[in-house]
């Protein structure tokens, strides 16, 4: 089972979560949304899988590059 | 010993054929490059040989070698035993059936390091350099050298001075005809440079590093321990630095994004671009063009969506895509015209310009008036990049270099305003200097600055002596936003054209096509002025 990490590909704080761990994704869902430069940034699965870790929580500052959830094919 | 064992066989009976037969043998070292042993250990170090690079690279046949006997021959006797190659291979090639000049380092032997004949052959300037400008025809380095070694004073008896074999036709060759570098090995010194010194530079993940200088050097000057793929790899020389435009996972897909790069090249300045499939209907209106956009102003979405929609179908090649990713910048085709777009990135810091996306953006627009490629851009611009991070790097200066290097580009313009525009960062979109033609979405919105940022500086005692300060603050808030609407400015031609965004393909490619005699008698090279800021 090959770990995608999904990262924050912006600095800014996360908005919303809408997914929980051990969802099970399709590529291109949305797994949270972060707020950056008064725009809601959604971040999301380039592929399918399943949501394993959910690293951070909502309100909490993300920094460019962080890790922000694990997804397992 | 034995003269079969030699190149230069006994006389044999018809004329020449001894001379013809040296030759042959002669072509087979060429051939067999440092040797089976050194070719295995390149091969199984997951690369290609020189020569199977440029095979992989060219038409089928078409590669016609230039200094196939150049090397270093062992003689005994008087008789030539063996010749080990020049470690450079370069010649006339095809890409698409039109003439390139390719050549590249053999790191087979000695690890492709300079090699001092009568001529140089290539790397940095030579031949393969002298046969691109004189035949004004593209040029395709595949490097796979660290430069120079220090073995060379020893060899010398003296060191040389920095530039002895300069870049002075290579840099002469940026405003003359395409140029491409691929880095197909590491990279170090003089061949890193030589690989910045091209109009698109690609790399191979895995197996391809470069950096100006590699990690034992790093290690003696500043003590620092890091691995080559952490000092050059493409994480950092693409994604974060920009040093290298685009990467492949593969050589033999790095050979195909050659091909695909040089598909929207002309030869040279003094022709245009090649006219492209036009089998896409230009009047092909995408419905979901006019719901992409959402209402609701915090919410971004996908501008590639917005290109790949607009543009001939399965035209767009992304230049830099993991690069400055606030800005989106693609070569593609508008009813087979090859045009260059540049858009911002709503998903990336609401497409604010920030020092990365300000280089791409300066680049990519001397890409295109180089080779008299019209500049479409997809406007959703807030500003420039705010913040104590941004004016750090330089923000303020990158971006001004890119207006400034905007208003010398005298390709045709078309600005298309999706959404956002504004500040400096939005005057940069536009077509100043020529017809200054800027069509806009409904969604579109502009102005010197963002209406919600500059009410509470601009109508602060207001605000203040307000019983309600918040409601007062929103109040004048809606009140500007409703005589800011793209309609107003359109009542007073300050801006040429509200259309429904399906519009656009057909718009575009309208004014595109009839720009094309604008470009046709504007060939040349771009004279340059004054000194960028």
């Amino acid at each position: 089972m090959a770990a995608m990490e999904l990262k924050a590909e912006v600095t800014g704080s996360v908005w919303k979560i809408v997914t929980q761990p051990g969802q099970v994704l399709a590529a291109g869902d949305t797994v949270m949304i972060l707020e950056s430069m008064k725009m809601e940034i959604p971040v999301i699965a380039e592929d399918g899988g399943t949501l394993v870790e959910i690293r951070v929580a909502e309100g909490n500052p993300v920094a460019e590059g962080q890790v922000l959830a694990v997804v397992k094919e | 010993m034995n003269q079969r064992d030699t190149l230069a066989p006994n006389a044999a009976a018809e004329p020449w054929q001894a001379e013809l037969d040296e030759l042959a043998r002669r072509r087979a070292c060429a051939q067999g490059l440092g040797g089976p042993e050194a070719v295995e250990k390149h091969h199984k170090q997951g690369r290609l040989t020189v020569r199977e690079r440029i095979d992989g690279v060219v038409d089928d046949g078409s590669f016609q070698e230039v200094g196939r006997l150049t090397g270093h021959g062992r003689y005994e006797h008087g008789r030539v035993v063996s010749v080990t190659p020049a470690p450079y291979v370069m010649g006339l090639a095809q890409i698409d059936g039109r003439p390139v000049a390719i050549g590249g380092e053999d790191f087979t032997v000695r690890g492709g390091t300079s090699w001092s004949g009568d001529r140089k052959k290539g790397g940095q300037g030579g031949f393969v350099e002298d046969l691109a400008h004189q035949y004004r025809i593209p040029l395709v380095n595949l490097i796979d050298g660290a430069g120079g070694s220090v073995t060379s004073i020893q060899r010398r008896g003296h060191s040389v001075f920095p530039g002895v074999h300069g870049f002075e036709r290579s840099v002469q060759l940026l405003g003359e005809v395409p140029v491409v570098c691929a880095v197909m090995g590491t990279a170090a010194g003089g061949p890193a440079g030589r690989a910045i010194l091209s109009h698109w530079s690609v790399m191979v993940k895995d197996t391809s590093h470069v950096f100006a200088a590699g990690p034992p050097v790093v290690e003696r000057s500043l003590g620092q321990k890091i691995t080559k793929e952490e000092l050059g790899g493409p994480e950092l020389a693409v994604t974060t630095a920009g040093t290298i435009d685009n990467v492949a996972v593969s050589e033999q897909q790095c050979f195909g994004l050659i091909r695909r790069y040089l598909s929207y090249m002309p030869q040279n300045v003094w022709e245009l671009p090649p006219m492209g499939d036009r089998s896409d209907p230009i009047d092909r209106c995408d419905d979901a063009l006019r719901t992409i956009v959402p209402e609701n102003r915090r919410k971004p979405y996908d501008m590639r969506k917005v290109i790949r929609s607009i543009a001939d179908a399965d035209s767009v090649f992304e230049i830099q895509p993991s690069f400055g990713k606030a800005l989106i910048t693609c070569l593609a085709r508008m009813n087979g015209t090859v045009v260059g777009f540049i858009a911002n990135n709503p998903m990336i810091y609401g497409g604010a310009m920030d020092v990365k996306a300000a280089r791409k953006q300066t680049h990519f627009m001397e890409l295109c008036d180089c080779f008299h490629i019209p500049i479409v851009f997809l406007v959703d611009v807030p500003g420039f990049m705010v913040g104590k991070e941004a004016e750090a790097a330089a923000t303020l200066r990158e971006g001004m270099r890119a207006v400034y290097v905007g208003l010398q580009v005298t390709v045709p313009i078309f600005t298309v305003v999706v959404r956002k525009c504004y500040g400096m960062a939005g005057m940069g979109t536009t077509d100043k200097n020529g017809l200054d033609f800027k069509i806009a979405w409904p969604s579109a919105e502009w102005g010197s600055l963002p209406i919600e940022g500059g009410v509470a500086a601009a109508f602060r005692r207001e605000i203040e002596a307000a019983p309600d300060s918040k409601l007062r603050e929103a109040q004048i808030e809606a009140e500007l936003r409703s005589a800011a609407s793209p309609f107003r400015t359109a009542e007073a031609f300050g801006v040429e054209e509200i259309i429904d965004p399906r519009e656009t393909r057909p718009i575009l490619c309208r004014f595109i096509e009839a720009s094309r005699a604008r470009l046709a008698t504007s060939v040349g090279p771009k004279p340059k002025y004054g000194v960028r800021p």
